[in-house]
């Protein structure tokens, strides 16, 4: 240990309690991020999701509003669903509310048709020749508060209403109402004994819409018409058919249980073996470099100066300065000798015409870049002549 | 703290675990609570780095272009084995290696770590930091801290042109040599007497020493001795233009115009102080950045590499008037003024030839300044457009440096302006003309 050094060295490193001490402040409010983005969302009820005019649904697009509506008054909502659960429990003191957010496939909607009771179709459905005879559907029309237009006492009593979607053609002896360029968008006839009323759209029973106009008397209204009410909702998955056996799998289905997990643990290696390349050893060391530029990139510029601009009367300039300040020592003159006297000496010393002479030394700016190549060039053999004669 | 690679093979190795488990979310919680107590097991048995004792040896010096060794003495009075990889970091252009070293010291002992140095350019080189990663018994996990151990390397210029000095030596001997009679020009000194041979100039007779004794004696001359040189290097921006190639890799756009002109310098000085004269050392660009005098002539070019040796270019306009000041207030008999600077006519015309006749009336100035070859190659450029307009371009550069030189030669400078390899034997060449015509 010599002299100059230190006895010990310094540890630079942080100590535990100076890592809490200045990391307790971002861990807090890392915390408190958490807490306010989780809080929420725990306190939420713990609703079906995202399924729109779903009865237990309680955000904008769910209709759990309604549902408790119709239960104040008296009317038991039950929700199905499954077509089979539908038909069985259909009677006569029953309505089948069925919804635009469920695929029916044709035979879906025979089974429906078959259940009797009194329908409410509410927004497009694909097998309205089945569920509704004789309506059919007409234009795509936007929905918007329409007017009833009509004599049906639900509606008229509702008064204006967000209706829409789609307008219908009704068949001869239906009621229809809110009409949109000239087709009503609700029909109620008569099919088989039952009741069937036909909406171009379910949005004025969403929780969002219910409060406004008077969507939530028309809701009522064509929903609470009889004690029960039996609304078919999107199942959990989707329902191939009544007799669906589910001979075709998915992928997803197929994947043992174990290998997400499996997943999960290569992506806590993944965690580690990142924690282990990320972790540097030692600070990255800065330095003070020295500029790094190249003497002659002033010459290189003024070069390319000269380029861009055609400069050829400036460049012969210098060429020629050059020749002449080389060749006068050679000729015994002094720097400062005048144009004749160099020419002169010049013509003696290589036997070469005057003028030739004169027009390389002194001639006028080179016409174009050939000219100012060809110019060096003459000046180059001048030169070499001058040095070697 | 740190993880290590064993870790993330024992967890990936868990995921084939999880698969064969009978309840794979408690077999994922299960490893990663062994993961997390087998790690922090490691960390409590690792070795402790902060109690760790460091301290370095080894040398301090060395010339660009050569290595160095620099010891790192670890003791750990620790009741652990510390066991593991250190890193001793250095700037990038010292050039250290290895860059991890391994660390196995058992509690209460020391061991001695070398690390080698190859700088890449001059100046004083600080060690950062030294970071030792001690991994604990299961190769899981590792402690790591950093320490402060100070050191540095001062780069020395490498004084490249040292193989011109036997040549000059012999020069200046071969100036000596030739001392009696034959040469007798102003300012060269008086030796001795001796008697008179046939070729000797008659005008050096001493008469009234042959009136004294029966016999003709002349006076023999020697070359003037204990004249001074003052050594003055520009390191304003001019000096920091890279030209030429660099000697040692590491630098692809050659050595800046500073170095090649302390190369120059070293020569000169060594010489100088071998011919019997003393040298006095200035850098200067606004302030005075190194001031070296009186150094004796056995230990001058020793404290002229130490001086030289921190000195960088400074990207500041140089002070001319400053800088004569300088020398003015620094030198106060005649001495022989060596300008390491640029030819940069604009620079000179403004800065250095309004005051450079109070320089020049009271001391013999020679400025010497680093040419650059790629001007030259522009210069012989033709063929295409673009190459003749380069070399006009170079061509006017040159003409500005012939008009420049004229203009210092016409106040009496001496003036040597050379490649950066033929610099320094150019400089030397003038010196030893000027001193043999006796006008130091």
């Amino acid at each position: 240990m010599s002299a100059a050094t230190p006895p010990t060295s310094v540890s630079t490193s942080p100590t535990a309690g100076s890592v809490w001490r200045g990391g307790r402040g971002v861990l807090a409010i890392a915390l408190l991020v958490l807490v306010t983005a989780v809080v929420p969302v725990l306190l939420s009820s713990p609703g079906t999701g995202d399924r729109p005019l779903d009865p237990a649904d309680s955000s904008l697009q769910g209709g759990k509003a309604l549902a408790q509506l119709l239960r104040r008054h008296g009317v038991s909502v039950e929700r199905v669903e499954s077509v089979s659960a539908m038909a069985a429990s259909a009677g006569p003191d029953s309505q089948l509310l069925i919804g635009d957010t469920v695929a029916l496939s044709a035979d879906d909607a025979r089974v429906i048709a078959a259940a009797g009771g009194d329908r409410l179709i509410a927004g497009p459905q694909t097998h309205l020749d089945i569920l509704a005879k004789g309506v059919l559907t007409g234009k795509d029309v936007r929905s918007r508060s329409r007017e009833p237009g009509c004599a049906l006492p639900e509606a008229t009593r509702a008064g204006s209403a967000f209706v829409g979607g789609v307008s219908f053609v009704a068949p001869a002896g239906a009621a229809g109402c809110y009409p949109a360029a000239g087709r009503p968008t609700l029909v109620r006839h008569t099919v088989d004994g039952a009741t069937v009323t036909v909406i171009g759209d379910s949005a004025f029973m969403t929780n969002m819409r219910l409060a406004e106009d008077g969507n939530a008397a028309l809701a009522l209204n064509l929903t609470g018409a009889k004690p029960r009410l039996i609304w078919l909702t999107a199942p959990e998955k989707p329902v191939t058919g009544v007799t669906g056996t589910g001979e075709g799998k998915t992928l997803g289905e197929l994947i043992p249980d174990a290998v997400p997990w499996a997943m999960l643990q290569l992506a806590v290696a993944v965690a580690v073996v990142a924690v282990w390349r990320g972790r540097r050893l030692g600070p990255v060391v800065a330095e003070r470099l020295p500029v790094v530029v190249r003497a002659s990139e002033t010459v290189e510029g003024r070069g390319r100066l000269y380029r861009a601009r055609r400069a050829r009367d400036r460049a012969a300039q210098a060429l020629r300065a050059a020749a002449i300040d080389r060749m006068a020592p050679r000729l015994g003159l002094p720097p400062t000798a005048a144009p004749e006297e160099i020419v002169a000496a010049a013509t003696v010393r290589t036997g070469r015409e005057a003028p030739e002479v004169r027009s390389a030394l002194y001639g006028p700016a080179p016409a174009d870049d050939g000219a100012l190549v060809a110019l060096a060039g003459q000046l180059d053999t001048l030169e070499r002549q001058v040095r070697d004669s | 703290m740190a993880l290590t690679g064993r870790a993330g093979l024992l967890a990936a190795l868990g995921a084939l675990v999880v698969l064969v488990a009978p309840a794979p979310p408690v077999a994922v919680l299960g490893l990663a609570l062994l993961l997390a107590v087998l790690v922090a097991v490691d960390l409590l048995l690792a070795g402790g780095v902060r109690g760790l004792r460091l301290h370095r040896d080894g040398e301090r010096l060395v010339r660009l272009g050569e290595s160095v060794t620099v010891g790192l003495v670890v003791e750990n009075p620790g009741r652990r084995r510390v066991k593991g990889v250190v890193r001793d970091a250095w700037p990038p252009s010292a050039g250290a290696a290895p860059c991890h070293l391994k660390l196995d010291v058992p509690a209460g002992q020391r061991r001695r770590l070398v690390t080698t140095l190859t700088p890449t350019r001059r100046g004083d080189r600080e060690a950062v930091t030294v970071t030792v990663r001690s991994v604990g018994p299961l190769g899981l996990a590792a402690r790591q801290g950093s320490h402060l151990v100070p050191w540095s390397v001062r780069v020395l210029p490498p004084f490249l042109s040292r193989k011109h000095l036997p040549g000059k030596l012999a020069r200046l001997r071969e100036l000596d040599g030739r001392h009696p009679a034959l040469v007798r020009g102003q300012g060269t000194e008086f030796d001795s007497l001796r008697e008179y041979v046939v070729g000797d100039d008659v005008r050096s007779i001493d008469w009234r020493a042959t009136a004294r004794r029966s016999d003709v004696v002349v006076r023999t001359w020697r070359p003037e001795r204990d004249r001074r040189v003052l050594i003055v290097l520009d390191t304003g921006r001019t000096s920091a233009g890279r030209v030429g190639v660099a000697p040692h890799p590491g630098q692809p756009s050659g050595w800046p115009r500073l170095d090649w002109s302390m190369d120059a310098a070293l020569l000169l000085a060594a010489l100088a102080a071998r011919a019997g004269d003393r040298v006095d050392f200035l850098a200067h660009d606004r302030t005075v950045r190194a001031w070296l005098s009186g150094a004796s002539r056995s230990d001058l070019l020793s404290s002229l590499v130490n001086a030289m040796a921190p000195i960088e270019a400074e990207l500041v306009e140089a002070d001319a008037p400053g800088m004569v000041s300088a020398v003015l207030a620094r030198a106060k008999r005649r001495c022989l003024v060596v300008l390491l600077t640029d030819l940069n006519a604009a620079a000179m015309e403004e800065g250095l030839l309004p005051v450079l006749p109070r320089l020049s009336s009271r001391h013999t100035v020679l400025v010497a300044a680093v040419a650059d070859p790629r001007v030259a190659d522009m210069a012989s450029g033709r063929g295409t457009a673009e190459l003749v307009y380069d070399a006009a371009a170079a061509e006017r550069l040159r003409g500005e440096r012939r008009w420049i030189t004229a203009r210092l030669r016409g106040q009496g400078v001496e003036v040597v302006d050379a490649p950066p390899e033929e610099l320094a034997p150019a400089l030397a060449d003038a010196y030893l003309a000027l001193k043999a015509a006796g006008r130091l």
